[in-house]
């Protein structure tokens, strides 16, 4: 008996069949997601969002994101020694930031954490107690984000040596828990999105 | 190698940048006044100035102070300095004097960028040296009686 006259036949067509389904499925999701980045789309910007804010309620972004005084740690203590934001946002007098942390990096010997111009936040970014919803607005408002629109954002989570930090924490503590380049990727979506918020 | 300049003084050291400074200070160079205490910049004992600021050599790195003025406690001078130290003798503040070094160090920064600190001024500026033997009244005592003779 031919193949091409057996069932045998049959079942490879179909098997055939459906993979080519199954690819064109996926190939076509993938060019969804693809456009909805490109084009901007709102509920893959929230979906984004989602995860830009665990990395910026993660205690190596937050703990410097306060009022007048760090917190310290992955517990997220108060800062040892009591240290406060003083004019420029490094201390005051003689309790200055730079008095223990180093511009050139984390000290692997007594296991303080350092990075360039290591300060607070500015009193304007203040993220303590603030909801996801509530930071995304604070994050996007010119006003409270250094005036910067949404690519001065991207390039900020991509190069500034202070959010570089957060993956770069030293010995005994905890990264923040996306991959870098991941973040920036959701940074890109979420304003390709229109910086969609959570109510 | 590694330019350190200490006291007035160049120093070339072939240590690793990474290295404390306060390693370098007290091992390498001899100048024990600055003292360690919790290794960890959360006692202030190792306090010494870079750059007129008061530093932890303990956590700052020599690759940090490569090329910077620092001063110990073994060669503080100017009025400030003066009216510290002499206050402190007046007021007999040491006790057991193992963080009075680090102690003096921070005080003269205080003093130097404000003559007339309040209470609140010294604790923010202090908090970060700690006394076990408890002379922080006789501290910020000594602090106000400074800040007098210098005006």
């Amino acid at each position: 008996m031919r193949i091409s006259e057996s069932p045998v036949r049959s079942v490879i067509f179909a098997l055939a069949f459906i993979l080519a389904v199954i690819d064109i499925t996926l190939l076509s999701t993938r060019a969804s997601r693809t456009e909805a980045a490109s084009t901007g789309d709102q509920a893959t910007s929230l979906a984004a969002w989602s995860e830009i804010s665990t990395v910026l309620q993660n205690p190596r972004c937050l703990n410097c994101h306060q009022l007048d005084s760090p917190l310290q740690g992955d517990s997220r203590r108060v800062h040892i020694p009591h240290v406060v934001r003083g004019k420029d946002n490094q201390g005051v007098g003689a309790m200055r930031c730079g008095n223990c942390h180093n511009n050139m990096g984390n000290n692997p010997t007594s296991g303080t954490p350092g990075g360039l111009h290591w300060q607070l936040a500015p009193v304007s970014m203040l993220w303590q107690g603030l909801s996801s919803g509530d930071l995304c607005r604070a994050v996007k408002d010119a006003k409270r984000n250094g005036n910067r629109d949404g690519a001065a954002l991207v390039k900020h989570m991509e190069d500034e040596a202070l959010v570089l930090y957060g993956w770069n924490q030293g010995k005994g503590r905890e990264p923040v828990p996306v991959p870098h380049e991941k973040v920036v990727e959701d940074m890109k979506i979420w304003v390709a999105g229109g910086m969609a918020c959570p109510n | 190698m590694i330019t350190l300049k200490v006291n007035g003084e160049s120093h070339e050291l072939d240590v690793s940048p990474e290295m404390p400074l306060l390693w370098a200070l007290r091992d390498r160079l001899h100048l024990t006044g600055t003292k360690f205490g919790c290794g960890k910049a959360m006692c202030g004992a190792c306090t010494v100035h870079i750059d007129g600021q008061a530093a932890r050599s303990c956590s700052i790195m020599v690759g940090e102070a490569a090329g910077k003025t620092i001063t110990t406690i073994e060669a503080v001078s100017g009025k400030v300095a003066e009216a510290v130290t002499q206050a402190w003798q007046r007021l007999d503040v040491v006790q057991c004097g193992y963080c009075q070094s680090g102690q003096i160090m921070s005080a003269i920064v205080l003093l130097t960028g404000n003559n007339a600190p309040t209470d609140e001024d010294i604790d923010l500026s202090m908090e970060g040296n700690i006394c076990r033997c408890g002379t922080y009244v006789r501290i910020r005592h000594a602090i106000h009686e400074a800040a007098k003779s210098l005006v």
